[in-house]
């Protein structure tokens, strides 16, 4: 990933972010903000260019609700019929929302509070962009009563860096761009077939990551399937 | 629905067994079944048993006699595990945490950071049961 310049101010949280290298690593620094700032619970959601449907489970990228919470939820609540949804299609301005707070009227005279849903006493909503133009919200819920001015300013400060880095490092995966050692080999692998399990006991790695590494070359290559991937690969000379 | 998960913790000292129990039990939804043994050896011997059919591993990363994880875990791989192996750290901040994958891991994390909550994330992330919230 490409070095920032220290125009890209990153305080003291600069060392973490350069080391965070995959999913578990941005759960562990988005969970570790969480914590920080009085939260229990983050999820990072994406958002479309204009307000739709869509189920909260459909939109999570990254969460870390409890198994089964965000599928609870679309089964009683249409996500983007929520007060919390409906603002972030309004502004881009960080918002803050209490469970002792009136009800905010949403225009057809319906109030679907998100908090009241997921049954949380606070929750702080950061929308973020990555340098694609891609909009995302990252929501940090808890049972707080309040944040405070400071406090509320660091988080979205924080958010924003983590955000960028995560969306850089996991999310933009671009076709195109060139093929890692390891996803050649895996390449080469699956173009003398393979399956995903003989890969991992050749490779010594888990199948899980065979698998991830076999849906970044499919992004990569901008293909479909493992068929199309290798004569693909072969049709452009990546392997022989 | 309740799953259950079977998860083997390889650790040379028997009081992290008692603490990873506690955090266990405290994951909502999951029915973790926490298994312990104290070396790679043992660890060997368990995943050959074939039963219980492990989830994932957990491994501390100073086992001894082995250095850290850059011996221990390409043990376990080249004797055919294939399922998710996360090492454990009291601190993940030198150098060679940043090659985690070219020794067959597939996560760390520090063990200030081990929280019900960070263990519900790496299951829904690591463990597939066919159920929708499980990706």
């Amino acid at each position: 990933m490409a070095a920032l310049s220290p125009h890209h101010r990153r305080y003291d949280f600069e060392c973490d972010l350069d080391k965070a290298l995959n999913r578990v690593d941005f759960f562990r620094l988005f969970h570790g903000t969480a914590l920080r700032f009085g939260f229990e619970h983050f999820c990072v959601i994406q958002l479309g260019a204009d307000q739709e449907g869509g189920s909260l489970s459909s939109k999570l990228v990254l969460h870390d609700l409890s198994a089964g919470l965000a599928e609870t939820y679309d089964k009683r609540h249409r996500f983007h019929e929520s007060d919390v949804a409906k603002s972030l299609y309004r502004s881009a301005i960080p918002t803050v929302w209490r469970a002792g707070d009136l009800p905010v009227e949403l225009g057809d005279g319906a109030t679907h509070s998100l908090l009241t849903q997921l049954g949380f006493e606070l929750a702080a909503v950061v929308p973020v962009q990555a340098t694609s133009g891609a909009r995302h919200a990252v929501i940090y819920l808890g049972d707080n009563n309040d944040i405070h001015r400071q406090q509320h300013m660091e988080l979205c400060y924080e958010t924003a860096c983590v955000f960028d880095y995560f969306s850089r490092a996991v999310l933009s995966i671009k076709t195109g761009t060139g093929l890692t050692p390891r996803e050649t080999e895996i390449l080469r692998w699956i173009s003398y077939g393979k399956t995903a399990s003989e890969i991992a006991l050749i490779v010594s790695v888990s199948e899980h990551t065979v698998n991830s590494h076999t849906a970044t070359i499919l992004k990569k290559l901008d293909v479909v399937n493992r068929t199309q991937m290798v004569a693909k690969a072969i049709r452009e000379q990546i392997i022989q | 629905m309740t799953v259950t998960v079977n998860i083997l913790l390889v650790d040379d000292d028997p009081a992290e067994n008692v603490i990873m129990r506690a955090l266990m039990r405290k994951v909502p939804n999951v029915d973790v079944k926490l298994h312990y043994v104290e070396t790679v050896e043992a660890a060997l011997n368990f995943i050959r048993a074939g039963e219980p059919r492990l989830d994932m591993i957990l491994m501390d990363n100073r086992l001894h006699p082995q250095a850290d994880f850059r011996e221990t875990v390409p043990e376990l791989r080249q004797n055919g595990y294939i399922g998710p192996i996360g090492v454990i750290s009291s601190s993940i901040a030198d150098a060679y945490f940043q090659n985690i994958d070219d020794y067959g891991v597939d996560f760390r994390i520090d063990k200030s950071e081990l929280d019900p909550t960070a263990i519900g994330f790496i299951i829904q992330e690591f463990v597939d049961k066919g159920m929708g919230t499980f990706q």
